[in-house]
């Protein structure tokens, strides 16, 4: 065990019950490593999750306080919770693609409308791949899946002219970051910059499912093949190639510009009482 | 003690925010909006939070969050909201968090009528949410008094058994206007009978101990307690697990918690029972109102008609049941719902009929004229309803 995690994650959930290759554990290294970096501690975040195979690996990791809720309803749990909890309580969220941008968008979006200070880092299996490998809102053109057999063709939500990313900085998120579970250094900054602001920030990180998502798209389980897989179609912002599927990099930064949910909440009750004074 | 003319939706707000609800989060739905008008006044008085969320998914889905994150929180809404809330019940349940749900009934299924009275989610109460393996608390009052008061019951309900406790309502309770004494001082609220339970803090390390036990603090976050809980099944520490050893555990402590101690939950009303009445009329809620004036005039014209009317509706208070004699469900529905709980807790040749309608209140001369149906063994056949027979 490394010294992060011996820091921050509970030995009973390391290592995790995920596949072998899976990528997911380097998008929870990086939120970890943020946290640890910018100074906070076990007592300092509440960690939530959705559930899935983001959800699932990533629950009961923190050793200090976590929750999971229901399908794609974890974003309306945490505006509840920021309401609760100290203002200066870090709220990070590990979630699955499925449960950001499909089943909970509507939520998602009204966390980001109303600038409710969270981390949502978006693990992106490219697909409902615990359920054995069905397409989902990001899965790219062409590949097939269990419920895409002849090749996906319904539009999804990371083509560079309908981006779920647009849609999210429309809503009123004040930070949006798109980035590739093995980034490295360049993810943990994006999520550093996530968590310092004080609203409703994203970051997407794509990783490899080695067990259904390469099975179905590659034909292979080999680790190695679907991670230059994603690496070959993934290219920075502003250094697209005609093939490249996964433009990474920040894609909208007005991070503490604008006024966080909670925190307007507790200063218009102030106001009304002063008021009625 | 304030004594106002107001509807039942405030009433249940003086309720609420007396037992410390301090967040509400709701959508707006007829006959239910009042309530949450009346919140958003109100709450930021007393340093409280009103949320207004996309949809009533979200919002049960909010209040729980701040229930878990240690405040005291409630929601409130009708049928096609209700149905909603299905998921985030579930969650509550599953990670046993305090919150009340106002549901105020009116006519369905879907939009149905959407400013009059019904009682279709008889059974909704009772089973929420999916999946089964657990016993909930339902609360039906039948004034905005009452209202009030079952709102602060269900506060203190929720605290002490750590699970959603719904009071179940309808749009005359609601909507209706009516006299409302709201108490002030400690002493007059100790008259009234209100109860209250502040809020603990679980610091684990078992946040779900497998036990029957009620008065166990809930999960709370934030609080430095290293505190689990999550939509699986848990462990008892709350780490998730998939084993029918550890479901079967947490399915006793859901279940057993409630059926054991249904003495803190179960109050009900009981009318001219003990001379062998020849018909017990049931009703809960608005039609218990007209049900009770009709058994009185029954009674002073000689009649040995009887009333129960359960408070506590869930779980099912079988043992006001012991009479073997005929009874009569009085219900605003065309369904028959609680017809069928009390065909089940009824002693063996007993009878049980039904008589039903939504939208409006059945009349004092309606049910008259069933009394004496079921008296004289006619059957319970109404103008233009003929092909209905209960």
């Amino acid at each position: 065990m490394d010294r992060l995690t011996t820091k921050f994650l509970r030995e009973r959930k390391i290592p995790s019950t995920a596949c072998s290759g899976c990528g997911l554990g380097q998008s929870h290294k990086a939120a970890v490593k943020a946290l640890d970096e910018l100074g906070y501690g076990v007592d300092d975040v509440v960690w939530g999750t959705s559930i899935g195979c983001a959800g699932r690996q990533t629950f009961a990791t923190w050793k200090g306080d976590n929750f999971a809720g229901t399908h794609g309803r974890v974003y309306a749990i945490a505006r509840g919770l920021r309401i609760a909890l100290p203002p200066e309580k870090k709220l990070v969220l590990t979630v699955g693609d499925g449960d950001a941008f499909g089943i909970g968008l509507n939520h998602l979006m009204h966390a980001a409308r109303s600038n409710c200070d969270m981390t949502v880092v978006v693990c992106d299996n490219l697909g409902y791949q615990s359920t054995g490998g069905q397409f989902g809102w990001t899965t790219p053109d062409g590949v097939k899946t269990d419920s895409s057999p002849y090749g996906m063709w319904e539009p999804n939500w990371i083509s560079k002219e309908m981006d779920v990313m647009k849609v999210l900085e429309a809503a009123g998120a004040t930070f949006l970051a798109r980035h590739l579970s093995m980034d490295g250094r360049i993810l943990v900054d994006s999520i550093k910059k996530a968590i310092n602001n004080n609203g409703f920030s994203l970051v997407h990180t794509v990783f490899p499912c080695t067990t259904n998502f390469a099975k179905n798209a590659l034909g292979s389980r080999n680790a190695v093949n679907i991670f230059n897989w994603i690496k070959a179609h993934a290219a920075p912002l502003g250094e697209e190639k005609e093939d490249t599927i996964w433009r990474t990099g920040i894609y909208h930064d007005a991070s503490n510009s604008r006024p966080e949910f909670a925190t307007s909440l507790r200063e218009k009750t102030a106001q009304i009482q002063r008021r009625n004074e | 003690m304030k004594r106002y003319l107001e509807t039942g939706n405030f009433a249940i707000t003086q309720g609420a925010i007396m037992a410390g609800c301090r967040l509400f989060a709701g959508y707006p739905i007829t006959p239910a909006t009042e309530i949450a008008e009346a919140m958003s006044i109100n709450l930021p008085l007393v340093d409280g939070y009103y949320v207004q969320t996309e949809d009533e998914c979200a919002a049960m889905h909010l209040a729980i969050g701040g229930a878990v994150g240690g405040l005291k929180t409630m929601t409130a809404t009708s049928g096609p909201g209700f149905i909603l809330y299905a998921d985030p019940y579930g969650w509550a349940i599953g990670c046993e968090i305090p919150i009340v749900v106002l549901n105020s009934q009116r006519v369905g299924p879907v939009s149905g009528i959407t400013g009059a009275p019904g009682q279709g989610e008889f059974y909704n109460a009772r089973y929420p949410t999916q999946g089964g393996n657990y016993e909930t608390i339902v609360l039906a009052p039948n004034s905005a008094q009452e209202a009030m008061a079952l709102t602060v019951e269900a506060f203190y309900l929720s605290e002490r058994f750590r699970t959603p406790v719904t009071v179940l309502a309808d749009q005359l309770i609601t909507d209706g206007l009516e006299d409302i004494s709201v108490p002030e001082t400690d002493e007059e609220k100790a008259a009234m009978g209100f109860r209250f339970m502040e809020r603990k803090v679980n610091m684990g390390p078992d946040f779900y101990p497998p036990t029957d036990e009620i008065d166990i603090p809930p999960v709370v976050l934030g609080r430095g307690a290293n505190a689990l809980c999550s939509d699986w099944t848990p462990t008892e520490e709350g780490y998730d697990i998939e084993t029918v050893e550890a479901h079967h555990k947490h399915s006793y402590r859901m279940i057993y918690k409630i059926r054991n101690h249904k003495d803190v939950i179960e109050r009900h009303e009981e009318l001219y029972v003990d001379d062998d009445p020849d018909v017990i009329v049931v009703a809960y809620g608005s039609t218990s109102r007209t049900a009770k004036t009709a058994v009185k005039k029954a009674r002073a014209n000689g009649l040995k008609v009887g009333m129960i009317r359960p408070i506590s509706l869930w779980p099912f208070p079988d043992e006001l049941f012991h009479r073997k004699t005929t009874y009569l469900s009085v219900e605003f529905n065309y369904d028959g719902q609680m017809v069928r709980e009390i065909q089940r807790a009824v002693p063996a040749g007993s009878k049980v009929h039904f008589f039903g309608q939504c939208g409006e209140l059945p009349s004092v001369a309606d049910l008259d004229d069933v009394f004496g149906k079921l008296l004289n063994n006619e059957p319970l056949k109404r103008e233009g309803w003929e092909r209905e027979v209960w």
